[in-house]
Order: structure tokens, then C-alpha cells, then sequence
């Protein structure tokens, strides 16, 4: 029988330093037939391992029309494990499981308006999806992505966010909760990200929201969606819980009933008002 | 008619096991408490009537600490290397009925969309042989959770104390059919388990008011006495949250697993700081939610077989009886 525990080998591709404590890593399957048969949705995470330390979760942060090349997440160095991931370089080995979980349902939302809410370190379990609405452009309508750090330093994929606001119709509003004040050049606000998601033009009925970030982020970035007419099985967020195994067996990561590992990560706000306070 | 085995035929069975290969799991004796131990001498085996073992029979289908594989760093690769499957038949004789009743609740967990390999080898691999009660004390509470001193559930075989070195023996699965086959002989007599222990709460009525009262003060009320040792979970037959860490170095190690528990503060802790079960009032509403709601809710049983084992091992007089006698009184009870 298959060992559910048992990573696979993945070899660095690329280590691109994102901010001061963060890094997003291309990795792909040692594997070449594992390669070509891996597939994941968007919004799913995995299980990464530096062998010797443990493992971590994170999103895949990017989107899936690469997959059988490669896969990214990001992290930011807090913890004994991500201390002992800044090292790493291309060439070496990590160990990989998953993919894990629900995932947003992008088939859902053609046709519709989108706006992304991140803030901070938030930005990456988005970015997935904002890439893939992008590569499929003509199929969703308009997009706003709103996105937020503490200093100019702290914006992850700072130099996509340029790239992104080139495409037709998307519109980005990048800030700041800090103005620099050391000389570093910044077009964008300063502000928090819900005063700044005020500006947004995607509203109404038919409107989606993704919302990643801090939960005081989350909590006042709601009462505006809500002004704008988005409907609460329109407000979709990824949690994340403490997990160990990723297979609904460990029992962390649950929020009553529901285990964010198999259940999750992805929920909509409706979803998350029947469900206890626990997280 | 019954079947029935003597004591001395018991020991030859299980020396006949031992013989072509098998892993006996049986109580010793350790001080004036028993234990479940792997034997290699049957006579240490101790099959007298006790209400309880110290530890659960959990451990030889989960055990406390198990390799899930190992590595070695090669240049810029990593060799990683499976762990060995589970392939000697293994025998499991004196087990409580409400320790052997956990296994059949397990069952579906460890088969949730993921088959876990560890748990199902060794469950595939054993024959579970259970005593039904001839005592119960003051933690027994199985008769409150649908069990009962002569329950079956989760054994090949029960056996019956006669009281005169010998055995009433009813096979329950093909196993048990196997393990017994021309080792009992024919008689009158019959043996009969004691009596339920008594309860007077209503577990439902509990898992109800645990179901609307997620937010009451009384959980933090009722977990004073808690200080999150985590005991309670490694004595539980049903309890199976675990960790899993690496041992060894950079280069060189394995990944291993290990039991651990709700209760312990670090838990839920994330790297950011933030815990969503930052106290110990929240961590003891897990656990008794999880026994009586978020597993019935999952896989349609109680995640508890009342043995009581929790508020036994427990230096703070608390476990899962205590708090269910609480939040009786002073939830649903004051309620009403």
C-alpha cells in the first residue's frame, strides 16, 4: 500500500528574494513521470520539507499552466523550518505532498467581475489566481486587485504588480500602510487596504472578492464589500490553520466540523458564519 | 452448548503463536498495575480480572512512535527510503471490550479519502481477543456511550472469566473463529459479564448543548483544573491526533510520528504567533467537541467508549466523565 506520508524529491529551480523575509521558490518533480502526471487546481496547497528539519504549509502561488515544469510557493522566514529553507539554492533538494484541499472555482467566476484583496504576506495564495485570470483573460470580466503591506519593502511580487495593471481592463491599487521615508521611489497609496478597496470598481450582484490577509484586514475590508453590493457566497478567503498531515488525520487544523485541510482552505463568507470561532 | 478453554490451554494457544512467529500482546504485571506489553514467555501474562490496564491496546495499531521513512542527503539529492511494511500476525489477548470497541471507530479515520498504511497493516495483521468485564469503577461510563462490559465491537474473540481457571470462549469474526479452532471444548456452562456501570447524564443531550454552546464561559470554568498535560490523550483508545517531526541531522534522519494531544498549548500554535485555541478553556471544548460532535458529525460515532481511562490517569481529578458530569449540572442541567 502507498505511504501517504512519503514526500516526493523536488529540485530547486529558482530562489527569488521577494522582500527582506521573504522568498518564493520554483521547484519541480525529481521525478519526470511524476512530472507529467501532476496536476493541481487553483487555490490548493502543499507540504514542503527541508529533510533533517520537518515540513510547512503553503500555497501554490502560482498558476497551473506550467505545471508539469514546475510549481512555486513563498514563504517568509518566522519559524526553525522556513530559517533552515532561506538557504536553499537551485540545484538542491526539497520534499513535496500534495496537492491538498479545495480550491477556488475559477470555472465559477468566467464571465464575472473579480476584485483581490491581499495584504502582506497574503499576496502569494492570490497571486495563483490572479495569474490564471490573467493567461485567461477573455474570460473574466473586469478585475481589480487591491493590495496592501506595512512599508514599501514588505510588498511580495512588487514587480508583477506593474506588470498585472498593463493588462486591458485590470485595474490595481497598490499601499502602503507607512510612506517611505528613506528615499525609496513609491507611485502608489498610503493608506490601509480597506479605505484604499473603496475605490474599487468591481461591485454588484454578479461580483466576486477574494480576501487574503491579516484577520483585522479581513474584518474591515467585509463592511465594504458588503456596501459594494458583493454577496457573502461571492466573498471567497483561504485559512490557514495549523496542519501537519494535509489528509484530514492529524487534528489540528479544524474549525468545529470542519477540517481546513480536506474542507478547506478555501471558504466563502457564508460559509465561514456557520462555522465556530476557531480560528 | 458453549465453548470453553482452561487457562493452561489458553497459555499453550498462545505459546503455539509465539512459536510460529506471532507478536502476543498480552497485560503484564508492572508493580500492582498491569500493562499491555509484547510477551515472549506467556507465563508473564497475567489475566486476572481487573477493571483496567494502564495502557490502551491503541499502541500496537498506532503506536506512541513510529519511522514513516527515512532520508539521506546524496550531493544535491535526497535518497528517501519507505518504511518496512507491517508483516508478522500479531495477537492482541486481554483487551477490555471498550479498549477493542475504540478500533471499529478508528477504522473510518484512518480510511478517510487517504488510506493510512500503518494503521490498516496492523489492524489487517491482528487478532484482537477481549475479557468482558468482571469489574467496573467509579470511571467507567461505557454503558453511557453505547457500550456495555459484554460489548463485542471491535473484538475477534471475547472471553468470559468462569472463575474456576477457565474460560467461555464465543468467537465474533473468522479470526477469532481461527485463533480458537480445536482449542476449546464443549460445555454447559455460560459466563456473564457485571453489571453496567451507572451514568446519570445523557450524552446526547450534552453533545446538544455542546453544539449550541461553543462561546460559553463554562468551558473555561470547567477546565480550571486543567493543566494540559496531554495524559488524558495518551491513556485514550480513541484519541490519534499526531505530529510529525524529523529526527537526525541535516544530512541523515527519518521522519517519525508521534501521539500527541489537544491539550497541549503548543498545538494549534502558528508561526505567527497567533493560536486559535490560545487557552486552555478552548482546548478542552476541543476535545470534548471532538469526541461528541466533530466525530459523529465526520464518521457517525462517538469518538469516547467510556473507559474511563482519561479521569483515571489524570493528577487533577479531571477527564472525560468529570467534565461531562460538569457541563451536565451547569450547562444543560441549568438550562432546563
Amino acid at each position: 500500500m502507498e505511504n501517504i506520508y512519503l514526500p516526493d524529491p523536488m529540485e530547486v529551480l529558482q530562489v527569488t528574494q521577494e522582500t527582506g523575509d521573504v522568498k518564493r521558490v520554483r521547484i519541480r518533480f525529481r521525478d519526470p513521470e511524476k512530472a507529467a502526471n501532476f496536476h493541481f487546481n487553483i487555490g490548493q496547497f502543499g507540504i514542503y520539507s527541508v529533510f533533517g528539519v520537518g515540513e510547512s504549509v503553503f500555497n501554490i502561488c502560482c498558476s497551473n499552466s506550467h505545471q508539469h515544469e514546475y510549481i512555486e510557493f513563498c514563504f517568509r522566514k518566522v519559524g526553525r523550518l522556513t530559517e533552515r529553507m532561506w538557504d536553499v539554492e537551485p540545484g538542491d533538494t526539497i520534499g513535496f505532498r500534495g496537492p491538498f484541499g479545495n480550491s477556488y472555482p475559477m470555472q465559477d467566476w468566467e464571465g464575472k467581475d473579480i476584485v483581490f484583496i491581499a495584504g502582506g504576506i497574503a499576496m502569494p495564495p492570490i497571486r495563483c489566481a490572479i495569474q490564471y485570470c490573467l493567461e485567461n483573460r477573455e474570460k473574466y470580466g473586469k478585475i481589480s486587485i487591491v493590495y496592501g503591506a506595512r512599508t514599501v519593502g514588505d510588498l511580495v511580487c512588487r514587480n508583477e504588480l506593474d506588470e498585472w495593471a498593463k493588462y486591458p481592463d485590470v485595474d490595481v491599487l497598490k499601499t502602503v500602510d507607512v510612506a517611505p521615508t528613506d528615499g525609496v521611489a513609491w507611485d502608489g497609496r498610503v493608506d490601509f487596504v480597506p479605505t484604499v478597496l473603496k475605490d474599487s470598481k468591481v461591485s454588484g450582484d454578479n461580483a466576486i472578492a477574494l480576501v487574503v490577509g491579516p484577520p483585522i484586514m479581513i474584518k474591515l475590508s467585509l463592511p465594504i464589500l458588503a456596501e459594494n453590493g458583493i454577496k457573502d457566497e461571492n466573498i471567497f478567503t483561504s485559512l490557514e490553520n495549523r496542519m501537519k498531515c494535509g489528509l484530514g488525520k492529524c487534528g489540528r487544523c479544524n474549525c468545529g466540523s470542519v477540517y481546513v485541510c480536506k474542507e478547506g482552505p478555501v471558504f466563502t463568507q457564508a460559509d465561514l458564519k456557520k462555522m465556530p470561532d476557531d480560528f | 452448548m458453549s465453548q470453553i478453554i482452561t487457562l493452561e490451554q489458553l497459555k499453550q494457544t498462545l505459546k503455539e503463536k509465539l512459536a510460529s512467529g506471532a507478536r502476543v500482546v498480552a497485560p503484564v504485571l508492572d508493580g500492582d498495575m498491569a500493562t499491555f506489553k509484547p510477551i515472549t514467555n506467556v507465563e508473564k501474562a497475567s489475566f486476572e480480572p481487573r477493571a483496567c490496564v494502564q495502557n490502551s491496546i491503541k499502541e500496537f495499531f498506532f503506536p506512541k512512535h513510529e519511522t514513516l521513512f527515512s532520508f539521506v542527503r546524496q550531493g544535491n539529492d535526497v535518497v528517501l527510503t519507505d518504511a518496512a511494511d507491517f508483516d508478522v500476525e500479531q495477537i492482541v489477548v486481554g483487551a477490555r471490550p471498550c479498549d477493542a470497541a475504540a478500533l471499529p471507530i478508528l477504522d473510518p479515520l484512518f480510511a478517510w479519502d487517504y488510506q493510512d498504511r500503518f494503521y490498516q497493516e496492523r489492524r489487517a495483521k491482528t487478532t484482537v481477543v477481549t475479557f468482558a468485564c468482571t469489574k467496573s469503577d467509579a470511571h467507567c461510563f461505557c454503558s453511557a456511550v453505547g457500550g456495555a462490559p459484554d460489548n463485542t465491537s471491535g473484538a475477534d474473540a471475547i472471553l468470559f472469566d468462569l472463575g474456576d481457571g477457565s474460560f467461555e470462549v464465543r468467537a465474533v469474526t473468522e479470526k477469532g473463529t481461527a485463533l480458537f479452532a480445536g482449542k476449546t471444548s464443549e460445555s454447559d456452562k455460560t459466563g456473564a459479564a457485571c453489571e453496567p456501570p451507572k451514568a446519570d447524564f445523557d450524552v446526547n443531550s450534552i453533545a446538544a448543548w455542546i453544539r449550541e454552546n461553543y462561546s460559553s464561559p463554562l468551558w473555561e470554568k470547567v477546565s480550571l483544573r486543567c493543566v494540559g498535560c496531554g495524559a488524558c490523550a495518551f491513556v485514550c483508545p480513541t484519541c490519534h491526533c499526531f505530529d510529525m517531526v524529523d529526527e537526525g541531522s541535516y544530512n541523515k534522519g527519518k521522519r517519525v510520528r508521534n501521539w500527541d494531544s489537544c491539550q497541549e498549548a503548543m498545538f494549534t500554535l502558528h508561526a505567527s504567533g497567533h493560536n486559535p485555541r490560545g487557552t486552555q478553556g478552548k482546548r478542552q471544548r476541543q476535545r470534548l467537541a471532538h469526541k461528541f460532535v466533530i466525530y459523529p458529525d465526520k464518521f457517525k460515532s462517538f469518538l469516547c467508549t467510556g473507559c474511563g481511562s482519561c479521569s483515571r490517569s489524570c493528577g487533577q481529578m479531571f477527564g472525560v466523565r468529570p467534565c461531562l458530569e460538569a457541563l451536565d449540572k451547569q450547562g444543560v442541567k441549568a438550562q432546563q
